[in-house]
């Protein structure tokens, strides 16, 4: 008699040897792994405009100052080759960070030129940064790099000795020149001879462009938190990757509702009936295979997103649960996928025709937003479309466990439908 | 061969009791009856759609029975998982995994059949050298010729070692080469104390091979008996063929030896070749002469 053990064992091997024959059918492999995986990078890059450009930190610039020198360091900054740099009103900024359109904005408040003039006492000028609090590690980033980039220009005006001195000259020139009044005359030389010697120290101790000004800060920063409100997908891959985790799922199952079919035709199936293990345990290794393969690739195409292209998920538990709905989904479907027809052509041919009519009307192909809206009605009746929106939902939608229900719940419901459904049609021998 | 045509129950590896299956209107197998014995080899002969595929699929619980019984070495039906561990199948239709390597499907098969480890890989190993497959045994199976893939289909038959083989037309399409070496792994497996069920249209393969054959057409049994008493009872009587100066003429006797003698005391002796009945002339008289399909 056979123990528990042999069961397992069985049904492992039964497992292995489907996603064996998974990997060496070079066209499942292909339209499985590949073909997703293209999708989603090239309708992901094809929405977020070249490839250049979405690598550059997009960062909205407010000019309240409006003086010359706010527009100085503004044409600067256009200049950094990390920054994406728009410039707009301070309530448009505030919106677009809310919105996550832009990471931060920078604002030159009133008085930054007058306070950037005043260059060597007081209070330096102030530059505002606002962003949100959980993009903290970007905001750092646009910080340094404004810092290192104003700090910069006064360290060239400084490094550069011999210009500051010659205009110093030309002005003591000047002022001896001119008819002021015989106090201020003096006290302005001695202002001009001491930033004379000043220069002169900074520059010997600062032999860098970008140094520190020896220990002055040319620019102070305010933070302002912008508490961001989610409400649409932060890159493009975001939903394109969705999109090609669907088609590689999609295609994962019909290949092994077809294997089912192949198994028949080609007499494997009867190798498995009259081995003594029962149909019971056969089906469900298939589907084991099935839901595996299909959790495997979804993992694959989820971490190469998130390696490659950023498309993280707020919450990978959610991730995981409308992961393993959506497989279970598509079990399901394999099974009616299998009992499409009698021959592996027809099968075929109705099930590419089943795939590609739910892509289309599920938001595979097109993003559901940009659909019309009868066919996103049409669409709630496949599971492409849930299974889009459980996977949105974990990955920018942000939602919550009670909102992620409701998609899986269906996707669960639409799993088991169809497996009954399957079941109670499919048949053992042909003819 | 001299194995009795009637054994104990105790012994009797397969038992069909009167069983019928059709398909629709066609009937299949037609309330079929026999019994082989422990050790027996068994041959089911008959024409193209006689029944014989049925028969092994009812054999082996891929079929249900319309009416009638199957047993399996006194211990139930086929229907029962520990019963179907006592069979080794060879399908007329091949039945292998071609993108799995010929070791893997016996691999495969084998942990079906409940071996693991060692075990299973000793048998795999004794299997691939059974059939001559040990030098193809990594390469798939798409790329093995018909023969390669007629003797895999046997040895994934064999490599659990069951004691009940059930081989459909297992040398059907390979060359002579090939089909020795089936005859021989069948030999082989004869002396070691398998009892076999063997279906052919070859008729010297089952002279050769089996103790009992069955002739069966249109889903019943038309005789079973060994060889010998079949050509006996059904063979005809053999035949002289004289060639006298170029015309043939057939002299039908039932003492080839004493219609010599008479021609020779006569003087006048012709070449002649003597004719006599073999299981092709039984099969040929009982199924009739007419095309099948
Ligand atoms: N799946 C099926 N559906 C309908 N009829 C079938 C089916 N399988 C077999 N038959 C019919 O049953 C009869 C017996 O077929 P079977 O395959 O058992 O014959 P066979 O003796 O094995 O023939 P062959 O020598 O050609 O293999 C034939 O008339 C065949 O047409
Ligand atoms: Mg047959």
């Amino acid at each position: 008699m056979r123990d528990g053990q042999d069961l397992m064992r069985e049904i492992v091997a039964l497992v292995a040897k489907d996603l064996t024959l998974l990997l060496r059918d070079r066209g499942g492999f292909f339209f499985t792994f590949i073909f997703p995986l293209v999708f989603a990078v090239f309708f992901g890059t094809i929405f977020s405009g070249s490839g250049a450009e979405s690598r550059k930190l997009p960062i909205a610039v407010v000019d309240e100052d409006s003086s010359a020198d706010s527009r100085a360091v503004i044409a600067q900054l256009d200049t950094v080759a990390e920054f994406d740099t728009q410039g707009m009103s301070r309530g448009a900024a505030v919106e677009a960070v809310r919105l996550g359109r832009r990471v931060a904005y920078v604002a030159f408040p009133k008085g930054f030129g007058e306070a950037r003039r005043r260059m060597f006492y007081g209070r330096g000028p102030e530059i505002e940064l606002g962003f949100d609090p959980s993009r903290k590690a970007e905001a750092g980033m646009i910080q340094g790099l404004l810092a290192r980039h104003l700090s910069a220009q006064v360290g060239q005006l400084l490094s550069n000795r011999s210009s500051l001195r010659s205009w110093i000259h030309e002005t003591e020139v000047s002022v001896d020149s001119s008819a002021t009044g015989g106090g201020r005359r003096g006290a302005l030389r001695r202002f001009l001879g001491e930033l004379d010697r000043f220069t002169g120290e900074v520059a010997d101790s600062t032999p860098g462009a970008a140094g520190d000004g020896g220990g002055w800060q040319p620019v102070s920063f305010k933070n302002v938190d912008v508490a961001r409100v989610r409400s649409g997908p932060r890159n493009a891959y975001q939903v394109s990757f969705p999109q090609g985790i669907v088609w590689g799922i999609f295609s994962c199952a019909f290949g092994f509702g077809l294997s089912l079919v192949h198994e028949r035709t080609r007499g494997t199936l009867v190798r498995l009936r009259i081995a003594p293990i029962s149909r019971g345990k056969i089906l469900a290794a298939k589907a084991t295979a099935c839901l595996v393969a299909i959790v495997g690739i979804a993992t694959l195409l989820l971490s190469f997103g998130a390696l490659v292209f950023g498309v993280r998920a707020t919450s990978p538990a959610l991730l995981a649960i409308a992961v393993l709905s959506a497989a279970i989904a598509f079990v399901g479907l394999m099974m009616l996928f299998s009992v499409l027809g009698k021959t592996e052509a027809t099968v075929s041919g109705l099930g590419r025709a089943a795939m590609l009519l739910m892509s289309m009307a599920g938001g595979g192909m097109v993003p559901l937003f940009l659909m019309p809206h009868w066919m996103q009605t049409v669409g709630s009746f496949t599971p492409v479309r849930w299974t889009i929106l459980a996977l949105e939902g974990a990955i920018w939608r942000d939602f919550t466990l009670s909102q992620m229900a409701l998609p899986c719940g269906i996707l669960l419901a639409i799993g088991v439908g169809t497996f009954a459904a399957g079941l109670k049609v499919f048949r053992w021998t042909e003819g | 061969m001299t194995v009795p045509a009637t054994q104990s129950h105790r012994d009797t590896m397969l038992r069909l009791s009167d069983v019928r299956k059709s398909y629709g209107k066609t009937v299949a197998v037609d309330g079929l009856s026999l019994q082989i014995a422990a050790g027996e080899v068994f041959g089911l002969l008959g024409p193209n759609g006689a029944g014989k595929s049925t028969t092994v699929a009812l054999a082996v619980g891929l079929l249900e029975a319309d009416r009638g019984t199957v047993e399996i070495a006194g211990a139930g039906g086929p229907a029962d998982p520990a019963v179907r561990a006592k069979l080794g199948v060879a399908p007329q239709a091949l039945a292998l995994y071609e993108d799995l390597s010929g070791a893997e499907n016996l691999r495969f098969f084998g942990t079906l059949q409940g071996m693991a480890g060692s075990a299973l890989a000793e048998r795999v190993r004794w299997a691939l050298e059974f059939v001559g497959l040990t030098a193809r045994a990594r390469d798939r199976v798409s790329a093995y010729s018909g023969g390669m893939k007629r003797r895999l289909n046997l040895a994934v038959a064999v490599v659990h070692d069951p004691p009940l083989l059930l081989l459909d037309e297992p040398t059907v399409g390979v060359d002579p080469q090939s089909r020795n070496a089936i005859f021989g792994n069948i030999e082989t497996l004869r002396r070691q104390g398998r009892t076999i069920l063997y279906t052919t249209h070859y008729m010297e393969e089952a002279e050769r091979l089996c103790n009992r054959v069955g002739i069966i057409d249109q889903g019943t049994l038309l005789a079973l008996d060994t060889v010998e008493r079949l050509i006996a009872a059904h063979g005809g009587r053999s035949a002289l063929v004289l060639d006298e100066n170029g015309t043939e003429r057939r002299i039908e006797t039932e003492d080839p030896a004493a219609e010599v003698a008479k021609l020779a005391r006569r003087g006048s002796l012709p070449r002649f070749r003597l004719e006599q009945p073999d299981l092709e002339a039984v099969f040929l008289n009982l199924t009739g002469r007419h095309l099948r399909d």
